[in-house]
């Protein structure tokens, strides 16, 4: 007996109606919330056309399809991940096991190696596949384990049912992030920024997996299940806190020479979402620190891909460069249910760059009303005491940009590339 | 859940690292500077809403800031909160009651609590921001080992305690940043370590932040202030780091017991006193230390928990002597052939002497006696030495050692208790019974062979600090 997986009613449409509107091959990939027992699929995004794709689209870009999984993935609030690919396609069932085999595994490499928290030991490990032929509709579900390089295709139960996203309860909170590191005294790249920043966040992500997790200020015994919550019609909401204790450093020397540093600081929100009538503490405590985790490490590899500079200065005058990371906005999967997804707004863009992006990467049609945007404000730069006097003229500068040069003795203002958001977030991969 | 008995003392622990980082200037002022404003926002910290104790192995937490108390309330005394701790052998908010103490021993109960600080936030707040400062620099990361402790008698409130947790807090992060300041040297820096030690009363319990690593001999200008600060003599060490406080509910580590005759009841004489050892010394016996010395090895024995006394007291620095060392020794000093080493020969008092000088560069007084029943007549020298010197007495007399570690005695009868530790014993470290069949225990003039003559080794107290 294989798994079984619960899937939308959505989803079906959604599947009938590229069957019917594409031509060629369609790959896409599913999204929801894997469990012990069975899994619930609550959407399913196709890939993405690439532009110069002259080919009639007969071929499956491998590499395409799991940055779109990456680009997925990042916006996936705790709880949602994506959990397998599809392809539409004529050929025969048994030929396309080989593509879609290759395509979990590609796509579960990139994702991980994104992922700071260490993986548990009750993880599912197995990712599912389907094969639609276009003209009979006939589906073909397979799983193949991730873990094991020698996996075999397995069967599995697929089977759609309505309401599947109704039912989910929701945990939540606002987290202080505060975290400083040491850039090392010889840059060579944005690559030795990023490694400091990222060996930051590991240790930070330590932290935070260790720390001590609360509903409604109570500590839960990791088998209990979540009461009590503030009931919003029929959803479950749970405010959780979180407190922690830095690790015991056994280390000899405390000062070490630098280059300067970096430091991240504000608040997030983050939020998780549980399938179940009756969550249990553990798994929430789980999701919702995965979910706080890879929303800071998601934000904080954006903004090192598209702004850091790399040029150091040889002067010793001290040099303070602020950039903000962009706010969280979420969108409803369903116009009913708490199921979201979410994106990530510079303080350059608009909206319509959301919805945009919704559409590109989750194919869902989403009005600008339908963001919620109340959940975390735009990061505000914050002036030094140090700086003040000397920036007046350096804040006003031209529009579109992300960052801002602050010098003691001289304010540089350098205007970056205000790029086209869209394009470089997906298509530099 | 622990059982605490009624009108004993708390002890009211909070511990937890804090982390102390910062980019230091260059020039030597900004980098003072700078560590100041890091010590001042941690300070600020322990000042916050942030600010947690969670009492280990419970699930009670404690915003001291916000006065919110889970599943307690702030006027819950403090001794209740211990029905909240969870033991391994039973089930949570059972009614078994843990493995059942000796009802004499001393209760002092330790409330353990955890020092964290709360990341989440009322929302919603400001975004991140990723600020780079690019300067050569020094750039400062230690991870600082709060722990500060109150004592609370009996009917004080959780609250009390913590509210004077968070004064101790405040002034211990003070007290770091001075020593951290002190002892700066270019951008070598020592991480401030607070120890806790019990003083005589009033003065209880006191903590002082030492600067990590910096051995005691390099401290002594410290201990001088300190000496002065809490009017103690400056006869003896009350502040080397021997001298810390050993808190109840950690148990010692080597296995031995300390003190066995703290649990015993003091004989009742007519007018009499009682005069004792000390401090804290260790239970040296026969069979331990895997070593088979059942029938010779009781005076090495005896010598031993003097050893132990003078470690503990912070007096010398070197561990208790094997049997071996102890031989070593006195082949070393002239008094004994080299085959004296791991042979199975008996030592006496003046062995023990010459040993304590050579090893420990300790002086010792020798009492003899010439007839058992004469020291009956000897109270008024033990019970001096005992008030002057404080220190365990080795006594040696045919074939058999004992320590005393100390008399009861009427100046006005005569009459005369000797406290016996006996180093004869072969058994377990079983304070139960060790105290009730005698092997540490009160006995009377008829203890000693009335005939035998014995020699009394009575170690002396150097004079420092």
């Amino acid at each position: 007996m294989g798994r079984s997986y619960i899937v939308e009613d959505d989803v079906e449409e959604y599947l009938c109606k590229l069957c019917s509107t594409q031509s060629g091959t369609v790959t896409g990939l599913f999204i929801g919330q894997c469990s012990i027992q069975r899994d619930f699929i609550v959407m399913a995004a196709r890939t993405p056309q690439k532009e110069e794709s002259a080919d009639d689209g007969q071929l499956v870009d491998k590499e395409w399809l799991s940055e779109h999984a990456r680009q997925v993935s990042r916006m996936l609030p705790g709880g949602l991940s994506v959990l397998g690919v599809f392809i539409i396609s004529d050929s025969d069932a048994k030929d396309s096991l080989t593509t879609l085999r290759q395509l979990v595994f590609a796509v579960e490499n990139l994702i991980s190696s994104e992922q700071l928290w260490s993986p548990a030991d009750d993880d599912v490990t197995d990712r599912v596949t389907l094969h639609v032929n276009p003209k009979t509709r006939k589906t073909v579900c397979r799983t193949f384990d991730v873990t094991d390089p020698k996996t075999v295709a397995k069967p599995a139960d697929w089977k759609y049912q309505s309401r599947v996203c109704s039912n989910w309860a929701t945990v939540l909170c606002w987290l202080d992030v505060d975290l400083l590191v040491p850039i090392p005294e010889k840059i060579t790249s944005t690559k030795t920024v990023e490694k400091c920043l990222m060996e930051g966040l590991k240790s930070w992500t330590h932290q935070i997996e260790s720390g001590v997790f609360l509903i409604d200020g109570k500590k839960l015994p990791e088998d209990s299940e979540l009461k009590g919550g503030q009931k919003k019609s029929t959803r479950q909401t749970y405010t959780a806190q979180l407190l922690v204790s830095p690790d015991m450093q056994k280390s000899s020397d405390v000062v070490q020479r630098c280059g300067g540093s970096l430091s991240v600081r504000g608040v997030i929100h983050s939020r998780a979402f549980l399938h179940s009538n009756k969550p249990k503490a553990k798994l929430a405590e789980r999701l919702l620190k995965m979910d706080v985790v890879s929303t800071v490490a998601t934000r904080v590899q954006m903004l090192l891909e598209e702004t850091l500079t790399s040029e150091e200065s040889s002067r010793d005058v001290k040099q303070t460069e602020q950039l903000c990371l962009p706010r969280r906005v979420f969108c409803p999967v369903k116009v009913t249910g708490p199921l979201c997804v979410c994106d990530y707004q510079f303080s350059d863009e608009g909206l319509t760059e959301i919805t945009d992006r919704l559409k590109e990467m989750l194919d869902t049609d989403a009005a600008e009303d339908d963001l919620d945007t109340t959940q975390e404000m735009s990061a505000e730069l914050i002036q030094s005491e140090a700086t003040e006097e000397a920036t007046a003229e350096t804040v006003e500068a031209s529009e579109p940009r992300r960052d801002i040069y602050i010098g003691v003795a001289v304010g540089i203002a350098v205007a970056l590339l205000a790029t086209a958001a869209s394009a470089l977030y997906f298509s530099d991969a | 859940m622990v059982l605490v008995e009624s009108n004993s003392v708390t002890i009211v622990r909070v511990r937890g690292p804090l982390e102390l980082r910062c980019l230091l200037d260059s020039t030597d002022d900004l980098v003072l500077m700078a560590i100041s404003r890091a010590f001042q926002s941690l300070r600020s910290q322990v000042k916050s809403q942030s600010c947690v104790f969670a009492v280990c192995g419970s699930p009670v937490i404690i915003w001291p800031n916000t006065g919110v108390y889970e599943e307690i309330t702030p006027d819950t005394p403090c001794e209740d909160v211990f029905q909240w701790i969870q033991t391994d052998e039973q089930e949570p908010g059972g009614r078994r009651s843990a493995k059942k103490k000796s009802k004499r021993a001393i209760s002092v109960n330790v409330l353990n609590l955890s020092l964290m600080m709360e990341v989440t936030r009322p929302g919603p707040l400001s975004a991140p921001v990723l600020s780079k400062t690019v300067q050569k620099s020094n750039f400062l990361s230690a991870t600082l080992p709060i722990d500060c402790v109150v004592r609370t008698s009996c009917n004080n409130t959780i609250r009390e305690a913590c509210e004077q947790l968070l004064e101790a807090l405040t002034q211990q992060l003070f007290e770091m940043e001075k020593v951290t300041l002190q002892h700066m040297k270019g951008t070598t820096l020592l991480v401030p370590e607070p120890v806790h030690f019990l003083l005589p009363e009033p003065k209880g319990l006191v903590t002082v932040v030492f600067p990590a690593g910096v051995p005691d001999r390099e401290l002594e200008t410290q201990r001088r202030e300190l000496h002065q600060q809490f009017d103690l003599p400056d006869d003896r060490p009350y502040f080397r780091r021997a001298n810390a406080f050993h808190f109840p509910d950690e148990p010692y580590k080597d296995g031995y017991l300390r003190n066995p005759h703290a649990v015993l009841t003091h004989p009742n004489l007519d007018n009499g006193k009682v005069y004792l050892v000390q401090g804290i010394y260790s239970y040296h016996h026969y069979m331990q230390d895997r070593a088979d010395d059942n029938g010779w090895g009781c005076a090495y024995r005896s010598l031993q928990t003097i050893c132990s006394w003078y470690q503990q007291q912070g007096y010398v620095e070197r561990s208790v002597p094997s049997h071996k060392e102890i031989q070593q020794a006195l082949v070393d000093v002239g008094d004994k052939q080299a085959s004296f080493v791991g042979s199975r020969q008996w030592i006496g008092s003046i062995e023990v002497q010459a040993v304590l000088n050579h090893l420990l560069g300790i002086t010792s007084k020798i009492m003899f006696v010439s007839q058992g029943l004469e020291l009956a007549s000897k109270g008024r020298e033990l019970a001096n030495h005992f008030l002057t010197e404080g220190t365990p007495v080795m006594i040696g007399g045919g074939v058999l050692a004992h320590t005393i570690l100390g008399v009861a005695w009427s100046e006005t009868t005569g009459q005369i208790r000797y406290l016996i530790l006996d180093p004869h014993y072969t058994g377990a470290e079983d304070l139960q019974t060790i105290t009730d069949k005698g092997w540490c225990g009160w006995k009377g003039p008829d203890f000693w062979d009335q005939t035998a003559y014995y020699n009394l080794c009575l170690p002396q107290r150097p004079r420092f600090i």
